[in-house]
Order: C-alpha cells, then sequence, then structure tokens
C-alpha cells in the first residue's frame, strides 16, 4: 500500500425500528463518527439476501455493515 | 443571555431562546419570558431578526379561551421534595451529595457532563457512591408516610448505568425495605447485583456528614453493629410528592385530595376523582412507575370514551384528498429533489448547492432545488407547487429521517394526488451533517452518495395501494374476574358488542375469595355490582363454562371457537381481550394441608368472613411473607402480599386485640399509600422479624402444637415462636395460559404470564395486533390496579371498533403465484403469522395476509423462487441502491 | 462483515460499534488486499459466481430451510448457527457456486483444461470434474481434446 490513506467504502443495512432509529439518535445527540458509512434502510434485517451483501462486496464496497 | 437550565437540575446553563432537551416535543424551541430582554426590557431583539424563517413574534399574547367539554383528564404529574427535607441530608451544604434527579442528568450522554460522573465540588472523577433511600419518603417528619414506589427501581437503575460508564466505582446503596415489585424488577434487580457488584445495605441513614472534603456515613445494621465508612459522592433518592399546585388543582376542578394532598380515588374506581366527569391519571392518584402510568393513561381515555361515546365522531374534522393521477404515476419516472439547508443544521456543515447541483446531473432528475426548511407551511406549498408544475412524478427529499419525517411529505403527495409511496428520503442531517461536523468535506461527500442512492432508489418506486379492512364491531373478553368484567363494561359502555367467556360456572373469578378490599370495603359489594351491571347489559354477551379453543384471524377480523357444554360456537370479533386471571400458589411445604391450623391469607378471611370461630383458643398468630415467591419456587415477587398480610393483621387486631402477631418477612413491599397500614400495624403492635432467603422460616409440629422456627438477626440465633395459627401469605401463580397462549401464538414471561409488546410503553398492548392483556393474565398485582388495567386494555381495543376501518401499511409482501412452489419456508419463517398457504388447483401456493404482515421482509430473503417482493423495498430498488451506492466502480 | 445490534435507545451503543468497525475495515485494508493484488480478479469472479448461486433456487431452499429448523428448535446461538450453514447451506452454495464460475470462466476466458479451471475456481480436481460432467450433460458446456469450451 502506499502512503495514502485508506478510506473504505463501507454499506450500511441498518433496521427501520432498531440501528436505524439509534443512528438518528445519535445524530440528535450530536455524537461523531467516521464518514465512512452509507446506509440502506430496510424494515428489518431479516429482508437482508445473501445476495445483496455479496453484490455490495462484488460492486467494490470495503464493508458491510448490518445493523438490527 | 445565559440563564440556568431548568431540565439538566440547574447543573448547566442554556439561553433564553432554547429547547428542553433535543427528543422534546414539539421540537421547536421556545423563549423564557422570565430570562428574556426583550419581553423584560424591550431590547435586544436579536433572534427575531436573525430567525430565517421569521418565526418570532413577540406580538403574540396570552389568552383566553373557552372549550366545550365533556370530561377533564387530570395528569399533572408528581411534586419535588422540599429542599428543607433534603437539607438535613447536607443537601445544599456539601457540593457532593446529589438528589438522584441530579445524578440522572449527570450519567446521561446529552447531559450537563456528557455522561461522565464527575464530583461536583471539582470535577475530578470518583470512586465510592453512596445511595440513600426513602428521602422524602416513609418519613413523617416531613408530613410524606407514604413510600414513593419507584426510589428502589430507579436508584439500582441510576447505579448500573454509573457501573457502566465506570466499572472500577464502588456504589452502596441503603435501602429499609428493598421494594422492587414491579413485573420483573426482581429479576433486573438481581442481574444487576450481580453483574455490577452494587453493594445493597440494609440501613437508614440519618445524616452525611463531611470529612476531608469526603462524605461520612454511620449506620446501624440489624444485627446491632455499627457502620462508618466515606463516600465521594451520596446520592437522594428523593421521593415523588404531590404536585405543586394540586390545591390549586384540586379547587378548580372542584376535587378532593387525600391526606398527602394526592388525587382522593378508591380502590373499585382508581381513576375517578371525587367529581362526576373528572378523571385522574398518573402519579398525581399516588406515586407509581411509568407502566403503571402509561395503563391509567389509556384507563381514563376509555373513562372519557364511555362518557362521550353518544357523541364520537360528532366534532370530527376530515381531510379530502383529490384523486390520485394514476396515469403520471405510470409515465417515465420524472425525479425532482428537494435538498434541505434545515437552516444550518445541514448547510452549516454540508455543501447544499453542491448537493443540489450535483442531484441535477443523476439519471432520470428533472428538477432540482434547495428549500431553507422543507419541512415548514411555505415549503411544503411550494414543494407541492414544483411538483405540479414540473410534472414530477417521483420525489427525493434531501433532509432528515424518513422516521420523523415521511409522513409529512406523504401528506404533500397525497394533497395533490399523487401516491405517497414514490417519495425517497434521503438522510442528509441525522446521519450525517450533525454526526461529520468536524468533517464538512466529506459529509458532502456523503450526502453525495446518499442522495445517488436515494435517486437510484426512487426511480423505482410504484405506487402502493392503501388497503383497509372492515372490522367485526365485537370484541371477544376472555375471563370473567373482575378485569375481564370491568373490560367487558368498558367496551360495552363504549358502543361496542361484546362477549364474555369464563371457564368457571360463575362470573368473579379471584374478586369472589376476596373479602376486604385494602381500603377496608367489602369486596362482595364490589363483585354483586360488577356482576348486576354485566348481566344487565344489553350489548354483552355471557358464555360461562365456556372456553375459547381456536382463534384465527387477525386485528379487525378474527374468528374463535368457543367450547360450552360439548358445543362449538363461532364467534366474529374485532380484538381480544385477554383477562384469564391468575390463581392462588398452593404451598408444598411448611405443613400446609397436613395441619389445618396453617392456613392461607385468603382461607384466614374466608374464615373470619364466617365469623370469629377460627381465633378460638388462639393467642399466637405467625404470619410467613414470600411462601412461594421470590425465588422459592416461583421466581417473582406476587405485589400485593406484604399489603394483604397487613390488612389481615389490622383485621386480627380489629377483632382480638390482644392477639400477638408475628410477621416474618424479607422486604415489607407495602408501597404506595399502604405504607399507612404498615405503620399502623407496627404501632399496634405486630412484630416484624426479617429473615434472608437462605434461610427461610420453618414450621414444625411437635405434640400436635406448632412452632415457628426463625434465626433472629440481631440474637443471632434461632428463635422458637408457638402458633396458634400460622397464615401463609402465599402469592399468586400464573393462572395456566400455556394452552391459551399457544392458540393465541404470543410468548409467556419466563414465570408463565402473558408477555406485553412492551413494558413501559404498551403495558396492556400484546405484540400481535389487536389483542390486549389485564389483569393477574399480565402479573401480580391488587384490585385498583386490575380494573385501571382492564379500562386501559378496554381503552386499547376500543380504538380498531372505533374505527371501523383497520388501515394496512402498503410496505408489506405480495406473492408471485406463477413463482412460488409452495414450499411453505415464508409460512414457517413469518414472525407475525402473516403468510397463509392455501391450495390453488391441487398446488400450494403461499399468500400474504395484508392485514397482519408488518414488512420485515424476512419471507422475502427466505423464498427460493424470489416469488415474493416488498412494497418500497423491492429486490430491484435494492440492488439499484447497491449500485449506486458503488458509484462507477460498480461495473 | 459485520452483524450488530443496537436498540433505538441505543445512540452511544451504535457510535461505538460503527467506529470500531471502520477502523477494522482500516487496518484490513481494501478487500482482496490481504490476498494480494492479483487475486483481485480472482475473488471478483468468486462473487460473481456467488451471486449468481445465491439466487438459485438449490442454495435458496438449503437455507430456508435452515431458517426453518432454528426457528422450530428456537436456539440462535453462534455455535448452531455455523454448524448449521457448514452442514447444511455451505455444501450446495459451494457446489452452485463453482458451477457458475465455470460458466462464468469459458465464457470469459476462453477454453480451459480441468486443471486451469480448478486453479481459477479454488474446487478440488474431482468436483470439478463431476460439475462438468453434470453440465455436459445439460449440454451447457463442451469437450475438446482436454479442454472445455
Amino acid at each position: 500500500m502506499t502512503a495514502e490513506v485508506f478510506n473504505p467504502h463501507i454499506l450500511g443495512f441498518f433496521c427501520h425500528w432498531c440501528c436505524y432509529a439509534a443512528a438518528d439518535a445519535a445524530g440528535v445527540s450530536r455524537y461523531q463518527y467516521p464518514p465512512n458509512v452509507r446506509v440502506i434502510r430496510v424494515m428489518c434485517t431479516g429482508r437482508i439476501d445473501v445476495r445483496f451483501i455479496l453484490e455490495a462486496f462484488g460492486c467494490g464496497a470495503d464493508g458491510v455493515f448490518t445493523g438490527g | 443571555m445565559p440563564i440556568v437550565d431548568l431540565y439538566n437540575e440547574r447543573l448547566s446553563i442554556s439561553r433564553a431562546p432554547h429547547i428542553d432537551y433535543v427528543q422534546a416535543i414539539p421540537s421547536s424551541y421556545y423563549i423564557d419570558p422570565k430570562a428574556c430582554l426583550r419581553i423584560n426590557y424591550e431590547t435586544c431583539n436579536l433572534c427575531a431578526q436573525t430567525c430565517t424563517a421569521q418565526a418570532i413574534d413577540f406580538n403574540q399574547k396570552p389568552r383566553k379561551l373557552n372549550l366545550d367539554i365533556g370530561a377533564v383528564v387530570l395528569a399533572p404529574g408528581f411534586g419535588r421534595i422540599d429542599q428543607s427535607v433534603l437539607e438535613k441530608y447536607g443537601y445544599g451544604r456539601f457540593l457532593n451529595v446529589v438528589t438522584s434527579m441530579e445524578f440522572e442528568r449527570l450519567t446521561c450522554a446529552s447531559g450537563p457532563t456528557e455522561g461522565h460522573i464527575v464530583r461536583l465540588s471539582d470535577k475530578k472523577p470518583l470512586k465510592k457512591i453512596a445511595f440513600l433511600q426513602c428521602v422524602g419518603s416513609r418519613d413523617e417528619t416531613c408530613g410524606n408516610g407514604y413510600c414513593s414506589t419507584v426510589c428502589c427501581m430507579y436508584a439500582i437503575k441510576e447505579a448500573s448505568v454509573a457501573k457502566e460508564h465506570n466499572p472500577d466505582l464502588d456504589i452502596a446503596l441503603f435501602f429499609m425495605d428493598v421494594r422492587t415489585q414491579g413485573k420483573g424488577f426482581d429479576a433486573s434487580r438481581e442481574r444487576a447485583e450481580d453483574k455490577y457488584g452494587l453493594r445493597v445495605i440494609r440501613a437508614r441513614i440519618p445524616r452525611v456528614d463531611q470529612v476531608d472534603g469526603q462524605l461520612a456515613l454511620t449506620w446501624t445494621t440489624d444485627d446491632g453493629k455499627s457502620h462508618s465508612e466515606l463516600f465521594d459522592m451520596v446520592v437522594l433518592s428523593e421521593g415523588l410528592n404531590a404536585p405543586e399546585d394540586a390545591k390549586a388543582i384540586a379547587e378548580i376542578a372542584g376535587i378532593e385530595l387525600n391526606h398527602y394532598g394526592f388525587c382522593k380515588t378508591s380502590v373499585d374506581s382508581p381513576l375517578v376523582a371525587s367529581r362526576n366527569g373528572i378523571y385522574v391519571a398518573g402519579a398525581f392518584q399516588g406515586p407509581k412507575d411509568i407502566p403503571e402510568s402509561v395503563t391509567q393513561a389509556s384507563g381514563v381515555a376509555a373513562m372519557a370514551s364511555e362518557l362521550l361515546s353518544e357523541v364520537r365522531n360528532t366534532r370530527t374534522v376530515t381531510v379530502s384528498y383529490p384523486e390520485e393521477d394514476k396515469a403520471l404515476a405510470s409515465e417515465k419516472p420524472r425525479i425532482g429533489i428537494f435538498v434541505c439547508h434545515c437552516g444550518s443544521n445541514i448547510a452549516g456543515v454540508v455543501d447544499v448547492n453542491a448537493v443540489r447541483d450535483y442531484a441535477g446531473t443523476l439519471p432520470g432528475v428533472v428538477f432540482c432545488k434547495d428549500t431553507l426548511y422543507s419541512c415548514s407551511q411555505d415549503a411544503l406549498k411550494d414543494i407541492a407547487n414544483k411538483i405540479k408544475e414540473n410534472r414530477l412524478n417521483r420525489v427525493v427529499i434531501a433532509a432528515c429521517s424518513p422516521r420523523t419525517h415521511e409522513p409529512l411529505f406523504q401528506e404533500t403527495l397525497k394533497s395533490i394526488g399523487l401516491n405517497p409511496a414514490l417519495i425517497e428520503m434521503a438522510n442528509i442531517r441525522d446521519q450525517c451533517s450533525w454526526v461529520h461536523s468536524q468533517e464538512p468535506k466529506a459529509a458532502t461527500e456523503k450526502a453525495k452518495d446518499v442522495v445517488r442512492m436515494a435517486v437510484a432508489k426512487a426511480g423505482l418506486l410504484e405506487p402502493l395501494e392503501q388497503t383497509t379492512v372492515d372490522v367485526s364491531p365485537t370484541a371477544l373478553v376472555i375471563g370473567g374476574g373482575a378485569a375481564g368484567m370491568t373490560a367487558a363494561l368498558s367496551i360495552a359502555d363504549q358502543g361496542f358488542e361484546c362477549v364474555l367467556v369464563e371457564r368457571s360456572d360463575q362470573l368473579g373469578g379471584n374478586l369472589r375469595r376476596l373479602v376486604w378490599t385494602m381500603d377496608g370495603e367489602k369486596a362482595s359489594k364490589v363483585l354483586d355490582d360488577l356482576i348486576k351491571r354485566v348481566d344487565g347489559h344489553p350489548r354483552i354477551q355471557v358464555m360461562l363454562q365456556a372456553q375459547v379453543e381456536a382463534v384465527s384471524g387477525y386485528v379487525g377480523n378474527f374468528t374463535s371457537s368457543i367450547v360450552k357444554a360439548g358445543q362449538t360456537v363461532v364467534v366474529d370479533h374485532g380484538v381480544i381481550i385477554l383477562a384469564t386471571g391468575g390463581q392462588e400458589y398452593s404451598p408444598k411445604s411448611y405443613q400446609y394441608g397436613k395441619n389445618n391450623r396453617v392456613v392461607t391469607q385468603l382461607e384466614l378471611e374466608a374464615n373470619l368472613a364466617k365469623g370469629k370461630g377460627i381465633l378460638k383458643n388462639v393467642k399466637n398468630v405467625v404470619m410467613i411473607q414470600c411462601v412461594g415467591s421470590r425465588g422459592e419456587d416461583m421466581s417473582h415477587c406476587s405485589r400485593l402480599c406484604c399489603t394483604q398480610a397487613i390488612k389481615n393483621a389490622l383485621k386480627l387486631k380489629e377483632i382480638k386485640p390482644n392477639l400477638r402477631i408475628y410477621c416474618l418477612y424479607r422486604d415489607m413491599r407495602t408501597y404506595g399509600f399502604s405504607e399507612d397500614l404498615f405503620r399502623e400495624a407496627r404501632k399496634k403492635g405486630v412484630i416484624f422479624i426479617r429473615y434472608e432467603p437462605d434461610r427461610r422460616p420453618q414450621v414444625i409440629e411437635q405434640d400436635r402444637k406448632i412452632k415457628v422456627r426463625v434465626f433472629d438477626r440481631l440474637l443471632k440465633d434461632e428463635i422458637d415462636i408457638s402458633a396458634c395459627l400460622v397464615v401463609l401469605s402465599v402469592g399468586i401463580a400464573p393462572g395456566g395460559n400455556e394452552a391459551l397462549a399457544k392458540i393465541i401464538k404470543t410468548p409467556l414471561t419466563p414465570e408463565g404470564f402473558f408477555l406485553e409488546a412492551h413494558v413501559k410503553l404498551q403495558p396492556v398492548e400484546l405484540a400481535s395486533e389487536g389483542i390486549y392483556l389485564c389483569g393477574l393474565a399480565h402479573g401480580p398485582k391488587c384490585l385498583d390496579e386490575s380494573i385501571a388495567q382492564a379500562k386501559a386494555a378496554a381503552a386499547k381495543a376500543a380504538i380498531p371498533l372505533a374505527k371501523g376501518k383497520a388501515a394496512v401499511a402498503p410496505i408489506i409482501s405480495r406473492v408471485d403465484r406463477d413463482a412460488c412452489i409452495g414450499c411453505g419456508i415464508c409460512e414457517s419463517l413469518c414472525p407475525f403469522n402473516a403468510i397463509r398457504l392455501f391450495k390453488v388447483n391441487k398446488r400450494r401456493k403461499a399468500e400474504t395476509i395484508t392485514a397482519s404482515c408488518k414488512g420485515c421482509g424476512i419471507c422475502a430473503s427466505h423464498c427460493p423462487t424470489l416469488a415474493i417482493s416488498m412494497g418500497g423495498f423491492t429486490d430491484e430498488a435494492i440492488m439499484a441502491q447497491i449500485h449506486a451506492f458503488a458509484g462507477e466502480k460498480c461495473a | 462483515m459485520a452483524l450488530e445490534w443496537a436498540s433505538a435507545a441505543e445512540a452511544p451503543r451504535f457510535v461505538e460499534l460503527i467506529t470500531g468497525y471502520v477502523s477494522d475495515i482500516k487496518s484490513m485494508g481494501p478487500l482482496g488486499t490481504a490476498e494480494g493484488e492479483s487475486e483481485k480478479d480472482v475473488i471478483r469472479m468468486h462473487l460473481k459466481a456467488g451471486i449468481k448461486a445465491a439466487s438459485g433456487r438449490k442454495v435458496r431452499t438449503a437455507l430456508g430451510k435452515l431458517a426453518k429448523d432454528m426457528n422450530k428448535s428456537n436456539d440462535y446461538s453462534p455455535q448452531v448457527i455455523s454448524a448449521g450453514v457448514a452442514k447444511k447451506v455451505l455444501p450446495a452454495f459451494r457446489k452452485e457456486r463453482l458451477t457458475q464460475e465455470i460458466q462464468l470462466c469459458l465464457a470469459e476466458q476462453g477454453p480451459c483444461e480441468n486443471a486451469d479451471l480448478c486453479e481459477k475456481t479454488g474446487g478440488g480436481n474431482k468436483e470439478i470434474e463431476k460439475i462438468l460432467e453434470t453440465l455436459s450433460k445439460k449440454k451447457l458446456v463442451k469437450k475438446k481434446g482436454s479442454s472445455w469450451y
């Protein structure tokens, strides 16, 4: 690797009722966290299909974070 | 101008225009008139000038409104304990003596210290904390003889939160009795003591001293030993007072207060103030925890709804919408995007103009605009106009969270004839500008990505049909005890039909066995009144010796089979109320059943009702608490036995004042105003001896005489008390709920009671919609609590009945019948029983039960043939989001 | 890949989890780094075939059945999940993935020999042979000499 800082491209699948709500609450409380995650909201982590995760990696995601 | 922040218990400062806390509803700022320079001195006016939304109007004046109303609900909450009471414990003199309310703020991440617990004297971290219970409670010297009910549990909670923040803390809690009698409270207290190593000490601390900057406590334990120890901080668990303006409220409303200044109510009508049409809920009725407050709040809604049932829907305002433009929706997507500044909330971090310009370059986007506050009335109108002018058929709002604001924008779409499903929100505030405020560049990039993903999804959004189902306007109430009858009466008084099913041959349940209520009234009076009203009610159909055998359907449309005398009756109904009760625990030890001088509290009552025969030649009575409860056979606390025992002890003393009564207990849990009875019993000479769970009392029979052996902590030895009569406080066992739980597919708690949807916020609802819960089926509780809860269940159950139609969220699953192979995986995995299999031409096919589906998508992600799609969350839409996430990276 | 739980009220926990995850990924480097630059294409091929495999009925049925069993036994411990996946899902998935990957290889890179295919797909000689046999029965691949196309 070069000296360039690696800035990972991470996809998040967040449950509407739990993790997405927690992420909103983090915003309301002005917590700070790294800006590397892009979020897809689903109504439940049960919605997440294996294909979505493979597709994300196939599309170049450096990580997939599923939050229930 | 800085002012003290009252929400943060004066531990931080705020400004005249402020918002109490971030989750406040409404979430708009308000101006403290006491501190405002413009209001008081006609100067400043800065806020009005700088508010870009021009939302501040100093010309507003208080107005008097005259409202025509049918019922009044009093819910003013509780008041604070007097400063003078706190001062007895050094509060005010010693900075590190804090109230539990202040400590709560200190432990809060959004509080004055951002969740760091520090000594207020020097803002330094600390090591040792002591919690002093019963400050301003159970204390006649300050006029508060009652128990505040909630402090034991909240102290445990605060101590746990503190330990979670800082595991090295040493925390001691000083209790007289540990009163964690709420449902599941004992279990969580034990977990907390175990996990966090909290020190529980049974002593009342009389005073706090300061020694070399530390706080010194001295106490005596019940083994007679004296102790003293230094702490860094002392937390005063302050009790709940009557509201400060209780007297004024009482005068205005024309109602009576009790001797502690709380609203006066009775056991059989716990929610009714002393004037018709005025109801009370929450701590004003007596100190109580959140679940009971929420329950009472629903309960009073039922009372008001009963009173006003005849005029229901007479003053409602209905909104009408234009017809949906289906042709426009089916055209090629014309996406419009609105990027919100949210004042400086977003624009202060994210380059909104850059995001807007970028959005304009995305495929399918034909219109883009930035808005100052998208959710303001003006902006919503403007959005509606722009949608019409540009014939937009898909809309992306890049602003805040869809969780809070999507319904608002969906309304806007509906108001101009667009299907509300055609909107997608990009969350560039809560999950972007607010959390990356130090990295504006990265936040702008993230905002662009999020917008790109939203646009990709928007292009694939399809109109979703908003379906409604008709509701069968009948309630099925299972169980004909006090709770079931109260619920049935409330449903019927609210104007709906009700079928009341009771498995025995008469109504009444456990109330039949009760002789006196806690306030000394005859229980038979309450029972007879309930039965009379149920029997005479034209809208209640009572089915005795009947049992529910099967339930199918969903909210609004249940069908149940009820077996009565070998015949099966089928009933259609819209809702179910479970009021199946509980049962007296039957002890397996203490010589119960072997010796007729050993009886339960209820048996004692029944005997006393017949006459004084049972007390003939009786000189000594020993009562044993927690028989079967709290870890002996059942893990839970049965909540009412302590008060029941005291009530009966006082009755015995009334009949035979010279009787010696011993009460062997673990913690006397006479919470709330029942503490008065406990004090009275002590005054009348009832002897209380505490035992530890590892040394439970024994009942020994010797030469046809009984004695009770108990370990005396002061003498440090076992003592034998000869007893002419032993009364066991046996507690409440669940009423064999397993069979019914299976029928309605609902979980039970480990103790065997029905599990509510949310312990605090949905205490009478089950997780399955349309099924409600009250009485002992939910957990042990007193008669007044059962009645309040039954009213609450009736209020909740009446909602779908009154609406007449149940709306179904359109994000549900849909099965493609051609692709379905009938494997049944979806049916077995669905957590809501919302997919069923049926036969079409001899082949099994799955079908969504629209009213039951919650849109979780487990079925779709597990379908072998990809035959199931989710409204608003299709595979295609999610895949498009994934591809948009990757941008050019994805081939 | 991470799976975490944070309830709606747990903003601090969420922040902790997400910060931790980002830093974990940062320390691991981009996907395929650990395996080396040249392996990136291979991983991409694996993923492409994997997606196709995960869309197929066989793998999805295996997964669905496993979920059904766990639902029945009400045991969702990580051990049970790993064991179940290893026993019931992975064999089907591997076979499907290899099947897809062989076809992808042949389509993208032209005729290959058995050994080539083994190397590219990471499959064993015997399993590749077996799959090729099935594929040729279905007339999806053909053999010319020792090469498949």
